[in-house]
């Protein structure tokens, strides 16, 4: 009973800490550093350190700077507004369009790399001010942002879904295959989500009157400005699926497009390179050392047995394969409030899966609501790494309650279709067993 | 002693202000590595390594001025209505937790960064360069944070703001 | 006697065969002290990343760990040779008849010793297959070709004209399917088919010249390791010599098994020529000395295996 002891006592801390308003990396850090000493003993604490080297040199954790610039660099010569004003020109009447534009530029993102950290604040650069400055409420723009970004876990490329398939001895392509519709279907409810909240409600999207009868030319004009994103856009996603550069390297080639691209608006000004660089440094050094503290973290919680006593809980759990299913997914969100996403698969992973095999489940679909719970836990308040990186590139008079306040429907949605995959898993299989049904 | 503040203040943020450029570096390494392998089928070894020993001490050396603007992310639902006194205590508890964070990264990381020196240790990768410089990047990340803690406390007590 | 709990970080993932059998190796030191030796099993990268675990060890975070020597080649250089020789042995019965017949174990011991920690004993199994998207049946194909290495193969492959790139693993399976390079090494065939990459590349190549065999290592931390009892001591070398023989032909089974269901999916296997190989492997004694880099201990290691592969007609 030691073990859920641990748990329960690093668990309050962390609350406890966290709630004083300490920088998050730091009371990570702080505990993780108390909790070794009094329960590890004081020389378990170079592990710490240790960690940090390896995250010091992690080549998937340096696309969070490249594409952080490649979005200040597109935000800040403007050519971001240019493309919500086109999309304003567009979608200017219909409810939330600017929103269901994130989404979908989430999406697309999502397609670029799996760094969930990488995504949201890049996100949170670019999309956030345009969003804000035609009056949208904040909790919905950000709840967009926050979901929208976690998208890249499940959907293609995402170094989540790889340690998930290692670890789970799946191959790694029928995996990445079985993100794309479940990916796809979330995008499509939050739009919807946001669609309807809007209607009901216009005054947290305001629709621009002026845009209701905008003549075609002038809408077939605005179009040129979608030119240089979709430069960007395709330089990025063309050099990682036409086999031209890893997912991180990608970041680098957006980087150059995007230079490119305020180059040829007219725009690049060494200055706006320099600030580019400043929110670059401070968003990477703020992600980055939470990623310190967090990992940790992380290492003291299972040297410890911080875990075991949840772990075990369902490996003796004797109910239906249902019942049992459902503990797994809610342990999931549970040690997500304080895991990352590779800390969970680590320690969850090799206990569930026998599990899952033992209860006939399939291993691949049990991936994907994996993938699903693994966002889920990313975007639970208090504690979601997705909402602790954008809070850090959001404006001073924002506070982090808007940020919960924003992300609690989109996890309710996610809800609704986890369990609509639980239900139907053909949905999440099809493709996946069409692709192999080719190959043989 | 406020002097000293501002003084390690000015220092983070001068090597903030110079780190930032580093990023078009990790930029242009990584699309050098694109271009040779892919135009040329001539991968370098090194651009890639380069790249990836830079990224550590491009993100740690940010870590230090931004406790000074309060960029790291914290969750501010209490500390934000606080006022007074307890608003104080609160700031104080926060930078005390940067200087244990600080404290304990020093300790441990100086004597690896000491080790990699003296081994002469390199990567064994095909460029095989020595590592120390990049893993010595780390002590000296912490104590500029612990400094920076410091700094930020002593300012606190003496009722004080310093100059951005 | 005094009761005894360490903890290990070994170098796999939880649930993986090779962890299964580091779980067996505890279980066996268990058996053999009568429960007065107990050893707490992680998997790898669940404490610190596998390449961290030798300052843990040293540190005192835990007492014992399983590691590949390759990690730290860049300090020790010796530990290139006690981990695995591009071209080197063929066989893995000769790799282990290295350590424990011709002096390898003692020199193992002393490249560990003045960093305060005790190398207890080798696991010592076979090669590692390439997986290529283009037909190599001769070494002399590979010139020209984008391969993705990493450590002492990657300088060698270099020599014999391969374009290298380090690619992190968990990039292998993308970049051969995208065509970011043409061949590449991974894991054993278990894990590389359950990977999937008979789904990217339609050649597998035996034997796997960059990685012929491999010896993983038992370490412990020296302060720790003094105070345990002779009887102790003698089970973790008896359990871990134990396990490398258990291991290796479990490696023998699935191989068959699982280069079976390579061919199934319609990948090729091909066999490279013995005597192309040890053509080759002349050529890499160059690359070795490189690598030996003037290291007394390193040298050593290297001429011994030398010696013995000359004995076997290797060399
Ligand atoms: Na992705
Ligand atoms: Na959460």
């Amino acid at each position: 009973m030691t073990s859920s002891f641990i748990l329960i006592g690093m668990f309050s801390s962390l609350v406890a800490l966290m709630l004083s308003g300490a920088g998050l990396a730091f009371v990570l850090g702080a505990i993780a550093f108390l909790s070794t000493i009094f329960i590890w003993g004081p020389n378990a604490l170079i592990v710490t350190t240790l960690n940090t080297f390896e995250t010091m040199t992690s080549e998937s954790l340096m696309a969070i700077p490249l594409y952080v610039l490649m979005a200040s660099i597109l935000q800040k010569s403007g050519i971001i507004e240019d493309l919500y004003e086109a999309m304003e020109k567009w979608f200017g009447n219909l409810h939330g369009g600017l929103a269901i534009g994130t989404v979908v530029i989430c999406t697309i993102m999502a397609a670029m790399t799996g760094v969930v950290g990488a995504a949201v604040a890049a996100m949170g650069i670019l999309a956030l001010p345009s969003m804000l400055k035609r009056k949208y409420h904040p909790p919905l723009a950000l709840g967009a942002i926050c979901a929208g970004g976690t998208l890249g876990i499940l959907i293609p490329p995402s170094v989540v879904t790889i340690v998930y398939a290692i670890t789970a001895q799946i191959s790694i392509g029928k995996m990445f295959i079985a993100g794309i519709i479940p990916g796809i279907i979330l995008a499509a409810s939050y739009s919807i989500y946001i669609y309807v909240r809007a209607r009901l409600d216009p005054t947290i999207a305001p629709i621009n009157e002026d845009m209701a009868d905008i003549p075609l030319g002038e809408k077939l004009r605005a179009l040129k400005t979608l030119i240089l994103p979709f430069f960007v856009i395709i330089s990025v996603l063309g050099s990682i699926y036409a086999g031209i550069a890893t997912p991180t390297e990608a970041a680098a080639v957006g980087v150059f497009g995007a230079i490119l691209s305020s180059a040829i608006s007219g725009r690049l000004k060494v200055d706006q390179l320099s600030q580019a660089a400043a929110d670059t440094l401070r968003v990477t050094a703020m992600i980055l050392w939470i990623t310190i503290g967090a990992r940790a973290f992380i290492s003291v919680f299972v040297a410890t047995g911080g875990a075991d006593s949840i772990l075990s809980f369902v490996q003796d759990l004797e109910a239906s394969r249902w019942v049992v299913l459902a503990a797994m997914m809610f342990i999931l969100i549970l040690l997500g409030l304080f895991l990352d996403e590779i800390g969970i698969i680590l320690l969850c992973v090799p206990v569930f899966l026998p599990i899952v095999k033992l209860l006939g489940f399939d291993p691949l679909w049990f991936g994907v609501l994996f993938m699903i719970t693994a966002q889920m836990a990313y975007i639970t308040p208090p504690f979601g790494y997705t909402l602790f990186y954008l809070k850090g590139v959001l404006p001073d008079h924002i506070g982090i309650g808007q940020v919960y306040r924003g992300v609690i429907p989109f996890f309710l949605i996610q809800v609704v279709v986890l369990i609509l995959f639980i239900m139907f898993p053909q949905i999440v299989t099809w493709l996946p067993e069409l692709g192999s049904a080719q190959l043989q | 002693m406020l002097y000293a503040a501002q003084l390690v203040t000015r220092v983070n943020k001068l090597l903030f202000d110079s780190v930032k450029w580093v990023i078009f570096l990790i930029a242009g390494l990584m699309l050098f590595e694109v271009i040779s392998r892919y135009t040329f089928t001539a991968p370098t070894s090194w651009a890639p390594e380069l790249a990836t020993l830079l990224f550590g001490p491009f993100f740690l050396f940010g870590g230090p001025y931004l406790l000074h603007i309060g960029g790291h992310v914290a969750v501010d639902i209490v500390s934000a209505n606080a006022k007074g006194r307890t608003k104080l205590l609160l700031t104080a508890l926060s930078m005390l937790l940067a200087l244990v964070f600080g404290a304990i990264l020093l300790r441990f990381s100086l004597p690896l960064a000491v080790s990699a020196f003296e081994y002469g240790e390199t990567s064994y990768s095909g460029w095989n360069p020595v590592i120390w410089p990049a893993k010595a990047a780390l002590p000296f990340a912490a104590l500029l944070l612990i400094l920076q803690a410091l700094a930020e406390l002593i300012v606190l007590f003496s009722g004080k703001e310093t100059a951005q | 006697q005094e009761k005894v709990t360490w903890r290990m970080q070994a170098l796999w993932g939880g649930g993986t065969t090779p962890m299964l059998y580091e779980e067996k190796f505890a279980k066996r030191v268990s058996e053999l002290t009568g429960g007065s030796f107990e050893i707490t099993t992680f998997a790898g990268g669940q404490i610190v990343p596998s390449a961290q675990s030798f300052d843990a060890v040293r540190g005192g975070a835990f007492e014992l760990m399983k590691t590949f020597d390759g990690y730290t080649a860049g300090k020790i250089p010796s530990h290139g040779f006690s981990s695995t020789v591009p071209f080197g042995f063929p066989e893995a019965d000769m790799y282990e008849a290295w350590f424990y017949e011709a002096g390898g174990l003692d020199l193992a011991k002393k490249s560990y010793a003045p960093a305060g920690l005790t190398y207890v004993a080798p696991t010592v199994y076979g090669e590692e297959p390439l997986h290529s998207k283009v037909a190599i049946r001769t070494i002399a194909d590979m010139n020209g070709l984008k391969g993705r290495f990493v450590g002492l193969a990657a300088s060698v492959l270099a020599d014999f004209g391969v374009a290298v790139s380090p690619l992190p693993t968990s990039e292998v399976y993308s970049a051969l399917d995208k065509g970011l390079i043409d061949f590449a090494d991974r894991g054993d065939v278990k894990a590389n088919y359950e990977e999937g990459l008979h789904e990217v590349a339609k050649y597998l190549i035996l034997p796997g010249f960059h990685q012929p065999t491999t010896a993983t290592s038992y370490v412990a931390n020296t302060a720790a390791y003094d105070k345990l009892s002779d009887q102790h001591r003698a089970a973790l070398e008896v359990s871990a010599r134990e396990v490398s023989g258990a291991l290796r032909q479990n490696i023998m089974v699935d191989n068959a098994e699982y280069l079976a269901k390579f061919e199934a999916a319609g990948v090729e296997i091909i066999r490279l020529d013995a005597a192309d190989i040890a053509q080759a492997r002349v050529k890499a004694v160059a690359s070795w000395e490189k690598a030996a880099n003037g290291d007394d201990v390193a040298l050593e290691m290297m001429n011994t295996q030398k010696d013995l592969m000359a004995q076997f007609g290797l060399l």
